[in-house]
């Protein structure tokens, strides 16, 4: 069971990079926010699978909330900061 | 940054979270023993909730709830918590934060008392956190001139 949770670990960090693509390459800046976001949510994940693979779920569960919490944040102030325009604030 | 915002789906979905994300907080401080967290990421999670109603609600808005002498007093007063523990220690006979000695007020077993010290100094070192985050977003976000935010409304 551990080697099936390892297996969709790396997979995932694998898919990272293709969403680093659209960061770095993206056109516009919304593709980047969006990216940016789904690069958070893997992430959690990934802790998630951590937890499992080192058997301390319990303790992991605490920091991928607290992980999904900010990222929603960081993408909200993103996301406002570019509705008003970054220079008048 | 600091103006409030139109979208009603964002207002909404932020006033909902804030107080789950305070009781979280709350939770990361008091379990910081045997889980991840502690004083500090409690404080942070704390000035996060606050930051979210600061960029959906607005900075008048948020004034109302929490004053900026408020969160001046507070980030004072999490430190007077803390120095405050361990001058006390050091009242009974102690060391500088020696939360043993303090079984003699809170009337209870050494061990117990000394989880209920580093509690106490957790919960002091949460404000002051909390405080300082929210003031540094302040300040940033409205480059330290919020009489011009405040006409505007």
């Amino acid at each position: 069971m551990n080697t099936f949770f390892l297996v969709i670990g790396i997979g995932l960090c694998v898919l990272v990079f293709f969403v680093l693509y659209r960061v770095v390459f993206g056109p516009g800046v919304f593709n980047r926010i969006a990216a940016i976001s789904a690069i958070g949510t893997k992430t959690l994940i990934i802790i998630l699978i951590m937890g499992i693979i080192y058997n301390r779920i319990d303790m992991f569960v605490d920091i991928s909330m607290v992980y999904a919490l900010l990222n929603f944040i960081g993408t909200l102030a993103a996301a406002k900061y570019l509705e008003i325009g970054g220079e008048k604030l | 940054m600091i103006r409030k915002t139109d979208d009603i789906i964002i207002r909404t979905v932020a006033r909902i979270l804030v107080p789950f994300i305070q009781i979280y907080a709350l939770y990361v401080i008091m379990h910081g023993h045997y889980s991840p967290g502690g004083g500090f990421q409690g404080g942070v999670i704390l000035g996060a909730s606050i930051v979210l109603l600061l960029i959906t609600h607005g900075l008048v808005e948020t004034k109302k709830k929490i004053p900026e002498k408020a969160i001046a007093l507070f980030s004072s007063m999490g430190v007077f918590i803390y120095a405050g523990i361990g001058v006390l220690c050091l009242l009974l006979f102690g060391n500088f934060l020696d939360y043993g000695k303090l079984s003699v007020i809170l009337n209870i077993p050494p061990a117990a008392a000394r989880a209920m010290g580093i509690l106490g100094v957790e919960i002091g070192v949460s404000i002051t956190v909390m405080a300082v985050m929210i003031s540094i977003f302040t300040s940033i976000s409205t480059a330290e001139d919020h009489s011009k935010y405040d006409k505007e409304h």
